[in-house]
């Protein structure tokens, strides 16, 4: 029983920590944009959090907010969406401040069906339209073709730096476990021996000294 | 820019937190192996408890000075030049 709700709570934690971390890194995806425009949109309490913090620069502490958008067309012909929202200072850690900039890009590669200029939009974000929520595009270049390889080495470095910030966390904590925890404990027993021993007498006493001396 | 402010606040509180941490930790490591090294070697099992501190003391002393403490800066180096590097990275073309 305890190990089963013991591994539900694990396989929750790790959902959230991935989905996270799916949210959060950043993305590329090859498309060809063929639309860009600003709409009046309303964001509630269900969706803010996949939305610019009201203070960083798109819109001023308002429900409705006129936001940029991209739309654009996969090579197989699928489409989506991407918001062009200014990330603020905090999180997620973008630092993105050019909105204007990418969207006077993304306006000047637009290209149609027949003759196609493919993009390399790098992204954070997910696209949920139950929750009306969109990737937020981070930036744009040109892509050498639809087929282009892209290695996610920015992602592949924040988890390697994860991976070794947990490391260390853990080495740490069994440092301090071991050299400041474990000594007070075993000082506290051996106190706890001597009030024993006090309490039972002389052989008591005797075993105390013997059980002391093992110790040591 | 208050903005800016508020996250350079947020920044440094948290880095100065991993700061004194790590140092903790380094500390702690240096001191271990210190009375490690004392207590393996066969010619100073017999030695007297007050040597043993202060070859510990001096160890740390040496630590104190030494390269391996200096690096902990890099705690907040290296986030500024990731930031740096990502804000120019992300807004200049």
């Amino acid at each position: 029983m305890w190990t089963k709700i013991k591994w539900a709570f694990r396989i929750v934690a790790a959902i959230f920590v991935l989905g996270f971390l799916h949210y959060t890194l950043p993305q590329h995806d090859i498309v060809r944009v063929t639309g860009t425009y600003n709409r009046l949109t309303t964001v509630g309490t269900e969706n803010a959090w996949a939305y610019a913090s009201p203070d960083s620069g798109t819109q001023e502490s308002s429900a409705t907010r006129d936001i940029r958008f991209i739309e654009t067309a996969f090579p197989d012909g699928d489409v989506m969406v991407y918001r062009n929202e200014d990330t603020g200072w905090i999180w997620p850690p973008y630092f993105k401040y050019d909105s204007s900039n990418l969207q006077a890009e993304a306006g000047n590669l637009k290209s149609d069906a027949a003759n196609p200029k493919w993009v390399v939009v790098t992204h954070y974000g997910w696209r949920l339209p139950i929750l009306s929520i969109y990737p937020n595009a981070v930036s744009l270049r040109e892509a050498t073709g639809p087929d282009e390889r892209i290695i996610p080495w920015v992602s592949g470095l924040v988890i390697a730096f994860l991976i070794f910030a947990v490391f260390m966390i853990r080495r740490m904590w069994a440092q301090f476990w071991e050299r400041s925890v474990e000594p007070v404990a075993a000082e506290m027993e051996e106190t706890w021996d001597g009030m024993e021993a006090r309490a039972t007498g002389l052989i008591g006493r005797i075993k105390a000294v013997f059980s002391n001396k093992r110790r040591k | 820019m208050f903005g800016l402010l508020r996250a350079g606040l947020l920044a440094f509180a948290i880095l100065t937190a991993v700061y004194l941490l790590v140092s903790l930790y380094s500390r702690s490591v240096r001191r271990e192996k210190l009375e490690k090294a004392w207590d393996s070697d066969p010619d100073k099992i017999t030695a007297d408890v007050a040597d043993r501190e202060a070859y510990i003391r001096a160890g740390m002393e040496t630590y104190r000075h030494g390269l391996r403490r200096k690096l902990i800066w890099l705690v907040y180096i290296i986030p500024m030049v990731v930031v740096l590097a990502t804000v120019y990275g992300v807004n200049v073309q």
